[in-house]
């Protein structure tokens, strides 16, 4: 098989665990929700103020429920040494990587429309669903770079003792740059200056490219024994 | 034992060089005419970044080579300069907010340049985390060396953010054509202090690291 078609394959079983046991995507999808409450009586939004926030909320939003996700995903691959049968298949290191990578973008894909629906719903802020097109290079750069980190760090994080606690403390710092591409490009667009989110979208696809590369060339290490 | 050799030199060349480094800052260095005394903080502050930048650079060089050659020497070399960095780094936060106190008139404020060092430190932070919570001795190198690895791609994001963003941080390269030569000489001789600095303190861990695991070996063996 080839490098891509085993990525799709090891995705397709990712996509089949969730869809039988519904565990990491209604976990997330559930604390996002809960975040967004949250930060709606906690900063007490109005008409005048919400698209200055807007964007800082969502990423905040998208990165903690993101770790949730990514952590339970990688949990279920220890629990029992799962993967060591993925180790033992002719799947290389790097082809488990991507499609665990491309299972964690699509779920956090999902999550992240999921709270902008109701981001929509509950700050009274329609125009973020209009915007929706423009914003998506950004939203897709940003977490795909989520997904890349999150994916080598859930698999480090699981090996500690401390377990998934440990990975908001790997994953934050490292993933900063990201948040920092996607909070600004957001928030450009959303306040009507899309002319200038061009330079932080590139700085996005760069750190992506990074991660990409560097996750690829290490991440066999992280799981031979 | 050569290493025991190198390490008393370094000592005693540090004896000289730190009380003349800290009497070149205080004493011979010409006073800033906007910052006046405050500035004098800058040799220390630089030097210190310039120690902590060497010391991150050890441990994504030995996290490397590691990940390719799988002794177990290199992870001892890679924390060893980790936990100098995290301490230089510290340091170069804490003499920053001392300056910037009575010249931007706050400890602290969200400058790209601020905050990708203080990312970096937090990446070392977790670093240690990480470390501090595997037994097998294999597999915490080998997972170290990891974030070894990603958490350097920091230090281009810190040493360009103040051309990619606007950044408040003074710029050493920038005005180094209108600073004064003795001020020039004394940054000089400090950065070379610091770098002798950070050598000496790797030599002398690296050395307590391996006696610690010397130790370890003899202590399994008596048990046995």
């Amino acid at each position: 098989m080839s490098f891509i078609g085993d990525a799709l394959t090891i995705l397709r079983k990712d996509l089949l665990l969730e869809l039988r046991g519904r565990e990491s995507l209604s976990l997330m999808l559930f604390l996002s929700l809960l975040l967004l409450v949250i930060f709606n009586f906690a900063l007490n939004p109005d008409k005048d103020n919400v698209s200055s926030m807007a964007s800082g909320i969502l990423w905040v939003i998208f990165a903690f429920s993101g770790i949730l996700g990514m952590g339970r995903m990688s949990v279920a691959e220890r629990d029992e040494d799962a993967y060591l049968s993925v180790i033992f298949s002719p799947v290389s290191a790097e082809s488990f990587y991507l499609g665990k990578a491309l299972g964690n973008l699509l779920f956090l894909m999902i999550m992240e429309c999921f709270t902008l629906f109701f981001f929509a719903i509950l700050f009274d802020f329609e125009k973020i669903i209009g915007l929706l097109p423009q914003l998506l290079p950004a939203l897709f750069l940003g977490t795909l770079g989520f997904s890349l980190v999150g994916t080598l760090f859930s698999f480090l994080s699981t090996a500690s003792r401390y377990g998934e606690i440990l990975l908001p403390f790997l994953y934050l710092p490292v993933v900063v740059p990201v948040i920092l591409g996607g909070v600004t490009s957001m928030d450009m667009i959303l306040n009507g200056k899309s002319g200038e989110a061009g330079k932080w979208i590139q700085l996005l696809a760069v750190f992506d490219m990074l991660y990409l590369a560097i996750s690829l060339l290490v991440f066999r290490y992280l799981i031979e024994e | 034992m050569k290493t025991d050799r190198t390490i008393t030199i370094l000592f005693f060349l540090l004896l000289v060089m730190m009380p003349l480094d800290f009497f070149l800052i205080f004493r011979v260095a010409p006073t800033e005419k906007v910052m006046g005394d405050v500035q004098r903080i800058f040799y220390l502050h630089v030097s210190l970044a310039l120690g902590a930048f060497l010391a991150f650079t050890g441990v994504f060089v030995s996290s490397i080579i590691f990940l390719w050659k799988k002794k177990i020497v290199l992870d001892s070399v890679a924390g060893t300069c980790a936990g100098i960095g995290v301490l230089f780094s510290t340091l170069v936060l804490i003499t920053g907010s001392m300056w910037a106190r009575p010249i931007w008139n706050v400890w602290w404020t969200w400058d790209p340049r601020l905050l990708t060092v203080l990312i970096l430190w937090f990446i070392y932070i977790g670093y240690f985390l990480l470390r501090g919570g595997i037994a097998d001795k294999f597999k915490k190198a080998q997972y170290s060396a990891v974030i070894g690895i990603i958490g350097y791609v920091d230090i281009p994001v810190v040493r360009y953010a103040t051309k990619w963003w606007n950044s408040i941080h003074p710029l050493l390269s920038q005005e180094g054509g209108g600073l004064d030569p003795v001020m020039k000489k004394v940054m000089l001789f400090s950065l070379a202090t610091f770098a002798v600095l950070t050598i000496f303190l790797f030599l002398f861990r690296f050395r307590l690291a391996r006696i610690e695991e010397r130790l370890e070996i003899l202590k399994k063996k008596m048990e046995d």
